[in-house]
């Protein structure tokens, strides 16, 4: 590589970022998309593993098993299924790696109730469905919330080894340097997914202050 | 299916310079390596903010960078302007491998009862006694979790890195999707599979055996 | 011996932790430190050991200031028991124990062989050696870690709050089995609680500190008692102090008449309005009037051991106000009468009075 290219060459950026742009919005797609299916799916799961203690070693080792295939090779092995260059065939491993970290979460979020703010609940008369929703759960939230932010940004770096079988939102920007040699797209497209992750971060953080007041006073008290 | 048996069939993968067996080995020669550099810098690392208290902020930001920065992006990057060869891959290998051990070493440690703590420094240990006779003991259930996350951080960046010329495992992913030889694509993720599975199964292994019975509770209660 | 010299802890921030503390804790004794949260007892505690180290004054042991000597190697001869025992959860109770002559450099084997002989000492059934803390109840580890403090046979024994995490009845074993031990093994002990029965029951000598660390009294049980120093300790002490202090007086010397303890079928003797009915084995059965002959409850104690405050449980137990003295077999020994025992309660009373130097005015206060 000449030494007088140099890092960026803005012009490129100019030139190119309907293209970028295209390649963000796919990428928060099928980031955002894995951990919304997983924490969807996770509430139920997690619930179970909780209440049902027998369950949650053997969903966790499942879970454990899954987190530690590399995602490429989960996407290879999915395309014949799904398809290349599909987003499903990306969407479908991020989703199950997003569970194996909401999963634990939303179990440790409800075993941080105490047990005496549970039995409160029943001697006042809530019935389990209800005690689940407005005592527990809202009480769960902030460890929830901790795991939900881990998948997300997860998630949005992960999208990129897609690149590889054809569909990886920024990640194209990596392949697309690598091809041509020189690094201005490879700079984009790092800056663009941490920025990406930075954000949805933050309005993560910000959702979790909405929704737990109570919280913040403690810490103020 | 018919192309994992054609690929494993075929005798003319199992030898070679490009075989299984070849690819395998620098697969795990570069893993390993990656990881005992990476062990190397954040075991004591972590060990030290632990212990200290001084430094967390560091730990922090670590976590976070590293759960966001995309791995293909950093090794096309580091290759890019560092140029070919093997030396260079190891940096975004192990730099993609510390965090988890620093983290889950600095939790770890962070643990221990406080209580322990001030028994073990009442009955007159030094400083070092305590950290080494009593913290890491009981954190090593925490310690050995991050090596077993950065162990798979580490295999399947070392998988992805194939795109950028390295050997191993993953050269038959990306050698086969670039061929369209569609039995080598499909034979190498299901080998990276395996091994992914091999390491997880070590590492549980090594769990039982190091960590004491007395932390993980594992002996017959009274 | 150990020493306070105008000892004061002051924490960045302004609070007062310690106060000029001034005290003895002489040595072959235990000593308490007790008093309210906040009182600065455990931070007094901790400078002995120097796990903290004052702002102001001087801590002693023989003569000689702690700062003189590094930290851990002051510790090694110190033995340091806190209230969660803070054993080695990755360590097997036999390792646990034998942890300060591990550190001494002591022979593996001669330190585990100390350790099994220390398990007996505290009352640890033997095989228990090879488990893990977790496979233990809260007594038996509290056990574990007076054990372990003991291992080196340190000359002094600091105990931070050791018995507060247990039930009562494993507190109350757990304390005679202090006093057993000590009285075997006569160690200077500095122990600190919150609970001033326990401060009672034993320490030789109590010193009742006051929020914000200052010193409001140090004295014996009984002195105590019978004349706390200001307001404060009174309030700290609590009610029942006369009953209280009657624990510390000896049943030992109360007349016994033996002529009212008769077999069953038995016949009264000459005036007696209540007998103490015995089996053949001379156990008391109860008591029978006089008039009908029915049998009723009875309260007993042991001259040898006990104390005024048992006889007089054991006489407001009988329907006549008398108490059965029985021995260690609980075999009927004689019976004091009520006369008796009202005199001797008279006296302790008097006794308690002039000691603590009580006026005659004082005491009409506090009974009126």
């Amino acid at each position: 590589m000449s030494s007088s290219e140099p890092l960026i060459r803005w012009s490129w950026i100019g030139r190119n970022w309907p293209m970028i742009w295209d390649l963000l919005v796919d990428n928060a797609i099928m980031a955002l998309l894995p951990a919304l299916f997983g924490l969807i799916l996770a509430l139920p799961i997690g619930l179970a593993c909780a209440r049902w203690r027998f369950l949650y070693q053997p969903t966790f080792g499942v879970m454990n098993v899954v987190y530690s295939l590399p995602s490429l090779a989960v996407f290879i092995v999915l395309i014949p299924i799904t398809g290349l260059a599909e987003r499903a065939t990306v969407i479908i491993p991020l989703t199950f790696y997003a569970l194996a970290v909401l999963i634990p979460a939303v179990v440790d979020g409800l075993t941080s109730v105490p047990d005496h703010v549970r039995q409160a609940a029943d001697a006042m008369g809530f019935r389990p469905l209800r005690r689940l929703i407005q005592v527990e759960l809202p009480i769960a939230v902030p460890v929830v919330l901790a795991g939900l932010r881990v998948a997300t940004v997860s998630s949005i770096s992960l999208v990129s080894v897609g690149a590889l079988i054809g569909r990886g939102g920024l990640g194209g920007l990596f392949i697309t340097g690598w091809q041509l040699r020189f690094p201005t797209p490879i700079i984009v497209g790092i800056v663009l997914v941490v920025l990406l992750a930075v954000v949805a971060d933050g309005l993560l953080v910000l959702a979790q202050r909405l929704l737990t007041p109570w919280a913040r006073a403690r810490s103020a008290g | 299916m018919n192309w994992l048996i054609e690929f494993f069939g075929d005798p003319a993968r199992w030898s070679g310079p490009y075989g299984i067996p070849v690819r395998l080995a620098e697969h795990l020669e570069f893993s390993l390596l990656a990881l005992a550099l990476a062990a190397l810098i954040a075991v004591p690392l972590g060990l030290l903010i632990g212990h200290t208290g001084r430094g967390a902020f560091a730990v922090v930001i670590a976590a976070n960078a590293a759960r966001a920065l995309p791995t293909l992006g950093l090794l096309v990057l580091v290759m890019l302007l560092a140029g070919l060869g093997t030396l260079p891959v190891l940096v975004p290998l192990v730099a993609l491998a510390v965090p988890p051990i620093l983290v889950n070493t600095y939790e770890g440690i962070r643990g221990v009862d406080p209580d322990l703590r001030d028994a073990a420094y009442g009955m007159g240990l030094r400083s070092h006694q305590v950290l080494g006779r009593v913290q890491v003991p009981v954190a090593l259930p925490l310690i050995l979790l991050g090596l077993r996350l950065a162990a798979i951080q580490v295999v399947a960046t070392a998988t992805v890195a194939a795109y950028v010329g390295l050997g191993g495992l993953g050269r038959f992913i990306i050698d086969g999707l670039a061929t369209k030889d569609f039995p080598s694509t499909i034979g190498g993720a299901v080998l990276v599979v395996l091994l992914a599975l091999a390491v997880q199964l070590g590492f549980t292994l090594i769990q039982r055996l190091a960590v004491s019975r007395g932390v993980s509770r594992r002996v017959k209660g009274r | 011996m150990i020493t306070f010299e105008a000892v004061t802890k002051r924490y960045p921030g302004g609070t007062v932790a310690v106060d000029r503390l001034s005290l003895e804790v002489p040595t072959g004794e235990i000593t308490v430190f007790v008093g309210p949260s906040g009182c600065g007892k455990t931070t007094s505690l901790r400078m002995i050991n120097r796990m903290i180290d004052p702002t102001e004054g001087r801590v002693l042991i023989d003569g000689r200031d702690v700062r003189e000597i590094d930290p851990p190697t002051l510790r090694r001869g110190i033995g340091y028991v806190i209230q969660h025992g803070g054993l080695f959860p990755h360590r097997r109770i036999v390792d646990n124990i034998a942890t300060v002559p591990y550190l001494l450099g002591w022979d593996k084997k001669k330190a585990r062989g100390r350790a099994r002989e220390l398990m007996e000492r505290v009352g640890l059934d033997g095989e228990l050696a090879d488990r893990y803390p977790f496979q233990l109840s809260g007594g038996q580890q509290q056990r574990v870690g007076v054990a372990r403090a003991l291992a080196a046979d340190p000359p002094v024994l600091l105990m931070d709050e050791p018995f507060s995490a247990v039930d009562p009845v494993v507190r109350a074993s757990l304390q005679d089995e202090l006093l057993r031990l000590q009285a075997e093994l006569r160690k200077t002990i500095v122990f600190v609680t919150h609970d001033i029965d326990e401060a009672i029951k034993l320490g030789d000598r109590v010193a009742v500190l006051r929020v914000g660390g200052h010193l409001a009294q140090h004295a014996t049980p009984p002195e105590l008692l019978a004349a706390p120093a200001d307001d404060f300790v009174r309030a700290f002490l609590g009610r029942d102090r006369g009953i209280r202090l009657l624990s510390f007086l000896p049943a030992r010397d109360l007349l016994l008449r033996r002529d009212l303890i008769v077999p069953e079928g038995g016949r009264a003797p000459e005036g007696a309005d209540w007998v103490v009915v015995v089996d053949e084995e001379r156990r008391p059965i109860g008591w029978r009037a006089a008039w009908n002959g029915h049998l009723t409850g009875f309260g007993t104690y042991r001259p040898e051991h006990d104390s005024l405050r048992a006889a007089l449980d054991a006489a407001l137990l009988s329907p006549c106000g008398a108490a059965i003295a029985v021995d260690d077999e609980g075999r009927a020994e004689g019976v004091v009468t009520r006369d008796v025992l009202d005199v001797a309660l008279v006296r302790a009373a008097a006794d308690a009075y002039s000691e603590g130097g009580h006026t005659g005015e004082e005491a009409a206060r506090e009974a009126g």
